[in-house]
């Protein structure tokens, strides 16, 4: 029997997980070395063992939470603007594509008549409507006083 | 019945309610806390590392199949998060370590105290690999059982219980010898 063959033994005779047999047994009762070094590795396994827990501190949890509720909101912001930019990305792909497309057709001179023609209707409707602004401001005028007048009593009845 | 206690804790909190989530972080936070604290010995790099491993928890929850206990997935996360710290390089100790010095004032004559072993056991432990520092704090924390660290460290048992004895052997060498 070598010391070494015991030495390896004696983490697990100090657990108690390894019963010496009658060679080892033999060993650790005449050679000193191992002897000393199954008293130390007892020592040791029973000192773990007495080795103190530390508890967690008192604002732990919250602590935790609040860090939880953090990184959750920032992963949220992060989805956002990924998000946004989605939709940014999405909407100019579209008008390129329209664009692109009108161009190829040889829609877009047709559309650029188009566009002349919305823009002289809406040069005319505000050539008509102009003259008549006064009338319109004074009509809303009108109509404002009374629906304050209808508020003002309503709330003098409740009160 | 823990078991079903445990998987309707966990559907609770991947539906969002924040209370089941308070629940379990009041539930491991003693072993997680404990488990790092050991592990690293600095207090306050212990409560931000346990407090990464519930974000991390949280953050997993939806990936969380239930194939493993709740707890052994868990001491798989601390297991990831102390090895991956990069504080965990063996701080270099000197003799006249200021911790040390009530100790050996208080009591003299106890060279191999219980107050005293505990101390020198603390810095031996600090001095030993990340991954020997992790099993020696997982191993003797009540409830830990050498399947449940097999099973977190996807080692095979045998694996594990050879590994815990040659880091008991290492902290013995370093009592017997640098610390004495």
């Amino acid at each position: 029997m070598f010391c070494d063959e015991a030495l390896d033994a004696v983490e697990a005779i100090a657990a108690g997980e390894l019963i010496a047999d009658g060679r080892v047994a033999a060993h650790l009762t005449t050679c000193p070395n191992c002897a000393v070094a199954l008293e130390h590795a007892r020592e040791l396994e029973r000192t773990l063992r007495q080795r103190e827990a530390p508890a967690a501190p008192a604002q732990f949890t919250s602590q935790t939470l609040a860090r939880v509720r953090r990184a959750r909101w920032r992963s949220d912001q992060f989805l956002d603007a990924g998000f946004n930019l989605a939709i940014i990305a999405i909407v100019v792909g579209v008008i390129t594509g329209v664009w692109m497309l009108l161009h190829r057709t040889g829609l877009a001179a047709v559309s650029s008549d188009a566009i002349e023609l919305f823009g002289t209707a809406f040069v005319t409707f505000v050539q008509r409507a102009v003259p008549s602004l006064p009338l319109y401001a004074g009509a809303a005028a009108l109509l404002a006083s009374a629906l304050g007048i209808w508020w003002w009593a309503e709330r003098d009845a409740a009160l | 019945m823990e078991d079903v206690h445990e998987r309707e804790l966990v559907e609770r909190c991947r539906s969002g309610d924040e209370r089941a989530f308070q629940e379990l972080v009041d539930r491991y936070k003693d072993l997680v806390f404990a488990l790092i604290a050991r592990a690293i010995q600095d207090r306050s790099r212990a409560e931000d590392l346990a407090q990464d491993v519930f974000l991390r928890i949280h953050r997993g929850l939806p990936y969380f199949r239930g194939e493993a206990r709740l707890s052994t997935w868990i001491y798989r996360i601390v297991a990831n998060v102390c090895l991956q710290d990069p504080g965990r390089a063996p701080r270099a100790l000197s003799f006249d370590d200021q911790r040390a010095e009530p100790a050996a004032r208080a009591s003299p004559d106890r060279q191999f105290g219980d107050f005293e072993l505990r101390d020198r056991l603390e810095k031996a432990i600090a001095r030993l690999p990340a991954n020997y520092r992790l099993l020696i704090a997982a191993h003797y924390l009540q409830g830990v059982r050498y399947e449940d660290l097999a099973e977190a460290l996807e080692l095979p048992l045998g694996t594990v219980k050879t590994q815990l004895y040659r880091a008991k052997q290492q902290l013995r060498r370093i009592l017997e010898t640098d610390l004495r």
